[in-house]
């Protein structure tokens, strides 16, 4: 080995290109294998003086997954403002969106305090252009404060003509590159390798400049007994130059670590373990380390210097000579890379290296044993190229199974139905302890299929064996067994949250989610705390809302706060805002829920989503977008198998939509259509008392409620129950009876107070039935004051709340108290209603205008509008949480 | 680096493989060779010719071989069949 270190030498007019070039937007250094751009970016990135934040990506090796190339760039970037380690590593998911990804990126270089370089090397390993379209994007958008230099062996199918007329686009071109002979005079002296002027030249004439040629000679020239004749001898022969110098540097090393070289040529990346294995000796570590010292073409990839690569161009022709040298070896090797790796969670690996032994069968029973898994890390892509790389003559029935997880993300749900099937027929024939677990993926599979295409209740009871444990036996199992666990239990509880099967859905969700924590799958954990707060319908507005913020809160900490993993969440948040009357925060709910969906979407999602935003079109009072959203809700019902039990809600305030539109008649004939099942539902006999109210016929309307009132008929929640008293009290006040029309309103109200929930008031149009209620006839002056307030279309939530100066917080009894400001109460009044002194309810009041800075009832009860206080739950809980 | 198809079927899909002349400067070895199985070799002057049969997706394979190997390529020619 040469002693001497041979250093990167400083070279001044290309740094100062780059320089130039860092201050547009992009600089791209397009040049052959080995013309030294690696080099000469880290040269400029080491250099002192530098101010901007350098993240620095080298794309993998044939890289054609778009989310491992935009992950590394992510992590690159927040490695790079992170001090020392903090950084959060960003995590894949299995529904990866490119498009988010990159507003991601822009957001966290713009938010950057300093200026960021980002350096992408080897840029022409990209093989995704999906992943090009996007970095396209990037690259047109970059923030002022952010500079991208990119290198590549070719020029890359990147947009950026616009760039270049805007003078933003700066190219560094082989010809730029070549080296001068100053500068082979300078990198050979730099090496410790002393050679004659002329010797110099000729060198440089040989190697016509080239980097990698002129740094495999002075690696060669560095400890040669005569440098004069080896230039000279080079000079003369007339094989290529990487050929002969690699050819030349090899025989000058000893033995061992030739054989290093060429064993490990193999391999992306080695470390001294990998190395030992392969190679049969200890010490492979030492080596990698000096051959890095002595920049022989080997690069650590991490600062504790454990992992190495090659140069690429220098493995390329390492691994040729090993197939020449050693031909029958090469299967070996690959096999004992691919147990390594397998050992060590490498499973991508594994697969690659078990294909390249050309032990197909092997191969396929790792990756379906793994396609679970690995589509929760996110690597459906690198899946599809895995599978594209086995022959057509070594097609395996194992592969059925990957190519249904893969077509399953990729949303080709047919061929998804396919494969599955011939992965069902094939598992049946494998052996016990594989056919468990490969039932339970499938099965998991079968699941996610129908739900997607909203034909849950056939499959839900095939699958009910999901909920028992699967049993490992290594700890490789047991992990494998863990992802199956909390994939199936994720995917039962969903299916049983959507089949409205809510106590199983939330025991399995819940479980599902806990273990998904412990084994460290954060994808998984925020789909099924999602879906828990989907199921969460149960439980009080505030449980469910604080489960909706929660997964939302997690799901944000992993950049997913608008993934489709998350809607669910998004999508029940939404609702309950409706429900209680803060339309514009469910609309803003509403917007996000969108966006989430926009990359993919089931049926069942897309349902819920038209039918919150019909109910928040009611609730404004917009009826005929409501009717839109209504219809498009029912159509998607409709496509859905089986009887779904929210498709009579939808088709209930669809034909009471078109009640209050004036068209009776219409929703009286759709009514008429319907199946026994149906029609016998609570939400289509309030259909039914919209309609007859509309038609003038108010004891018609009482006989339609008459079942939900009495409790006979079949309800999705309690929300139909408060409609049904609020129409029957219509009725009353039609029939002249005020005295039944206030008993129907009051009994609205106390089922409706302790949700606080507001819209079916609005909805059913019942404010003339408030306002006739005697206040001294009511338990719920501050609820009916609130609906009022929603009613006469003074939002609760007209304006957004963080605008405004922060208000002290509120204690529990001063919110009780200031719920009753709006109403006429009086404070003796007030104190009545809370079992409470009247001068306790004076110091809460006064207390109350001093944190809200009012100066007298009204102001006071503005301000809390403005700071959304009034809307808030019984325990206050929202309200302290939003002050802050 | 002078590379040029002639393309006497513009457009279409050349499914059928052709013969090819594929020229890059100095002189291949053994190694280098091995890259490049199913074509063979000659040297002329300074030069190593390499001719096969090639589909498009083939030939772009070499190609992308001939890259990677950071040879200098002189010439791409489609011969006429024989």
């Amino acid at each position: 080995m040469p002693l001497t270190v041979p250093r990167l030498i400083d070279r001044g007019d290309l740094l100062a290109a780059l320089d130039r070039g860092a201050a547009g937007k992009v600089t791209i250094v397009s040049a052959p294998a080995g013309s030294g751009k690696t080099s000469l970016l880290r040269a400029w990135a080491d250099r002192a003086g530098r101010t901007a934040r350098l993240a620095v990506v080298q794309v993998q090796r044939d890289q054609q997954d778009a989310q491992q190339f935009w992950l590394a760039l992510l992590s690159a970037i927040r490695q790079a403002s992170a001090t020392a380690g903090r950084a959060e590593s960003p995590a894949a998911t299995p529904d990866f969106n490119g498009r988010a990804m990159v507003d991601t990126v822009l957001s966290e270089l713009a938010g950057a305090r300093s200026d960021t370089v980002l350096v992408i090397d080897d840029l022409h390993e990209l093989n995704s252009p999906e992943a090009l379209g996007q970095l396209t994007r990037l690259l047109a958008n970059l923030p002022p404060n952010a500079h991208a230099m990119l290198a590549t062996r070719h020029d890359l199918r990147l947009r950026l003509h616009r760039l270049r007329l805007a003078g933003e686009l700066a190219e560094i071109r082989a010809a730029d590159l070549r080296f001068t002979e100053r500068e082979t005079r300078e990198l050979l002296a730099s090496s410790g390798v002393t050679l004659s002027g002329p010797g110099t030249v000729l060198l440089h004439q040989r190697t016509e400049g080239w980097a990698a040629g002129l740094r495999l000679a002075a690696i060669s020239l560095a400890d040669h007994p005569d440098p004069e004749r080896f230039v000279a001898e080079f000079s003369g022969s007339s094989r290529t130059v990487a050929e002969y110098l690699i050819a030349e540097m090899l025989e000058r090393q000893p033995d061992e670590v030739q054989d290093l070289l060429l064993r490990t040529s193999l391999l992306d990346r080695v470390n001294g373990e990998l190395a030992d294995l392969l190679t049969g000796r200890s010490g492979s570590e030492r080596i990698l380390l000096q051959l890095e010292d002595a920049n022989a073409f080997v690069v650590s990839l991490d600062p504790e210097r454990t992992w190495f690569r090659y140069h690429h161009l220098f493995s390329d022709l390492l691994r040729l000579e090993l197939r020449r040298a050693l031909p029958g070896e090469v299967p070996a090797l690959h096999r004992r890379a691919a147990a390594w790796f397998t050992q060590h969670g490498d499973v991508v690996e594994a697969i690659r290296h078990t294909q390249a032994a050309g032990d197909w069968a092997d191969a396929a029973r790792l990756l379906a044993d793994y396609s679970l898994s690995l589509t929760l890390d996110g690597q459906t892509q690198t899946m599809h190229v895995l599978l594209r790389a086995f022959p057509h003559r070594a097609d395996h029935p194992d592969l059925a199974l990957v190519r249904a997880t893969v077509d399953l993300v990729r949303g080709r749900l047919d061929e998804a139905a396919a494969h599955l099937a011939v992965a069902e027929t094939h598992a049946r024939t494998a052996p016990p302890e594989r056919q468990r677990r490969l039932r339970v993926a499938i099965a998991s599979l079968k699941l996610s299929l129908a739900r997607r295409r909203g034909h849950l209740a056939s499959v839900i009871e095939q699958v009910t064996f999901l909920a028992s444990p699967v049993t490992g036996e290594s700890g490789a199992d047991i992990a494998l067994d863990s992802d199956l666990r909390a994939v199936a239990l994720m995917n039962l509880g969903s299916a049983e949250a959507w089949c409205l099967a809510l106590p199983d859905a939330e025991r399995h969700l819940r479980e599902g989610a806990v273990l998904a924590r412990r084994i460290g799958r954060p994808n998984l954990e925020v789909t099924c705390l999602a879906q828990l707060a989907f199921a969460s319908k149960i439980h009080s507005f505030a449980t469910t809302q604080q489960r909706c913020r929660e997964a939302i809160a997690l799901a944000e900490r992993y950049g997913w706060g608008t993934e489709p993993v998350v809607a669910p969440a998004l999508m029940t948040l939404s609702g309950t805002m409706v429900w209680l009357g803060e339309f514009d925060e469910g609309e803003r709910w509403l917007r996000r829920t969108e966006r989430a969906l926009l990359t993919d979407a089931g049926p069942d999602i897309r349902l819920l989503l038209h039918q919150t935003a019909g109910i928040l079109h009611a609730g404004r009072g917009r009826h005929p977008e409501a009717l839109e959203e209504f219809g498009a809700a029912e159509r998607l019902a409709s496509q859905m198998e089986g009887s779904h039990a929210l498709a009579s809600q939808v088709t209930g305030w669809l034909l009471a939509t078109q009640a209050r539109l004036g068209a009776p008649g219409q929703a009286r004939a759709r009514l008429a259509a319907l199946d026994d099942e149906r029609a016998s539902s609570g939400e289509i006999g309030n259909a039914r008392a919209v309609i007859c109210l509309a038609e003038g016929d108010p004891a018609g309307a009482l006989r339609a409620v008459q079942g939900v009132v009495a409790g006979t008929a079949p309800v999705v929640g309690y929300v139909t129950l408060v409609e049904s008293h609020l129409l029957a009290g219509l009725a009353h006040r039609e029939l002249g009876d005020p005295r039944a029309a206030n008993q129907a309103t009051e009994r609205a109200l106390s089922l409706a107070e302790p949700d606080r929930l507001v819209l079916p008031f609005v909805m059913t149009g019942s404010r003339a039935l408030l306002e006739a209620l005697p206040r001294h006839e009511t338990a719920h002056a501050a609820l009916l004051a609130g609906i009022l307030d929603v009613a006469h279309g003074s939002s609760l939530a007209a304006t957004h709340p963080p605008v405004l100066p922060q208000a002290e917080e509120l204690s529990p009894s001063e919110l009780r108290v200031l719920r009753y400001l709006p109403t006429n109460l009086s404070r003796p009044e007030i104190a009545a209603e809370l079992s409470v002194s009247v001068n306790t309810v004076n110091t809460h009041v006064r207390s109350i205008y001093a944190k809200l800075q009012a100066s007298d009832r009204s102001s006071a009860v503005q301000r809390a509008r403005e700071l959304r206080l009034l809307s808030a739950g019984l325990t206050g809980r929202t309200a302290v949480t939003r002050s802050r | 680096m002078r590379a040029h198809l002639p393309g006497h079927n513009h457009g279409g899909m050349d499914s059928a493989p052709c013969r090819y002349r594929i020229r890059v400067n100095g002189h291949l070895g053994a190694t280098l060779l091995s890259a490049f199985p199913v074509m063979v070799s000659q040297q002329q002057g300074a030069h190593t010719v390499l001719t096969g049969f090639l589909d498009r997706s083939a030939l772009y394979g070499v190609l992308a071989e001939i890259e990677a190997l950071g040879l200098d390529l002189l010439e791409v020619r489609q011969l006429a069949p024989e």
